[in-house]
């Protein structure tokens, strides 16, 4: 793999996982201040840039390298979410959860590889 | 008991129900997601331009119309995920969103007839208990309520 398609793979996850935390800051200060509260409006904006830059670097990756090569960089983003969830959210997180989403992203890239 | 379980419980009381179940729309995210991913690979792969630097972009992708079909549902899918949001906490949400990791491989299997290798299998087993974990503590909340 070049360093040029490493690069690519990172910023795709970084501003998938970032952006999905985002969000989920967007969506609770909708539920506590309402849909027009400004600081609503610009996490969303930033949310949906942050998305909307993941989706193209996805899509150039895919042309150049298989699904199945590509899902085992998407499976981290389980375990990554998880932690910066409680740590940025303050999110409960307990062994379980911890342990359930490290299986996950085990099995993800277990079927990615086989 | 840290901040986001008081929010939580009170939000899973004042949720809807039908449609707007957020189990529902999280389900419904999953199946938009599950397709897209399919059509997205299909449409980048048929306009694929790899001697081109602007193709890293993934601009050129636009040409083909089943990228747009993808886009659609990405909106759709993104639209019952803020709403899933708003009730269920991304350590939950997030994790069990993943169930389309093995949806694709079992659908393969299923509709198209294609071999699943023992790793693969030990793959989706791992990714079936890790849901199994991460889904405990939601019947834990819905039990409570």
């Amino acid at each position: 793999m070049s360093f040029l398609a490493f690069f690519f793979i990172v910023a795709s996850l970084l501003s998938f996982v970032v952006a999905q935390i985002v969000v989920k800051r967007a969506m609770e200060f909708s539920a506590s201040h309402g849909f027009r509260s400004s600081q609503f409006i610009s996490l969303m904006i930033i949310g949906i840039f942050l998305m909307t830059i993941s989706f193209f670097l996805t899509l150039g990756l895919l042309q150049r390298f298989d699904l199945s090569y590509l899902y085992p960089f998407q499976g981290l983003s389980v375990i990554m979410i998880t932690v910066m969830a409680a740590v940025l959210l303050k999110e409960k997180l307990n062994l379980q959860l911890t342990i359930g989403s490290l299986l996950i992203t085990v099995g993800i890239v277990l079927v990615s590889l086989s | 008991m840290r901040r986001d379980d008081g929010g939580l419980k009170k939000r899973m009381q004042n949720r809807t129900s039908g449609f707007g179940n957020p189990w529902l729309q999280l389900a419904l995210s999953v199946i938009c997601v599950f397709v897209s991913e399919l059509l997205l690979k299909r449409g980048a792969t048929d306009v694929a331009e790899p001697d081109s630097g602007w193709s890293w972009t993934g601009v050129n992708g636009l040409a083909s119309p089943l990228v747009w079909w993808a886009i659609l549902l990405i909106i759709a899918s993104f639209i019952s995920w803020l709403y899933v949001l708003r009730y269920i906490p991304l350590t939950i949400a997030f994790p069990l969103s993943r169930v389309v990791d093995i949806l694709v491989p079992l659908g393969c299997w299923i509709f198209l007839g294609e071999t699943i290798s023992t790793l693969r299998w030990c793959g989706i087993a791992l990714v079936v208990l890790g849901l199994a974990l991460v889904a405990k503590p939601v019947a834990q909340i819905e039990e409570r309520l």
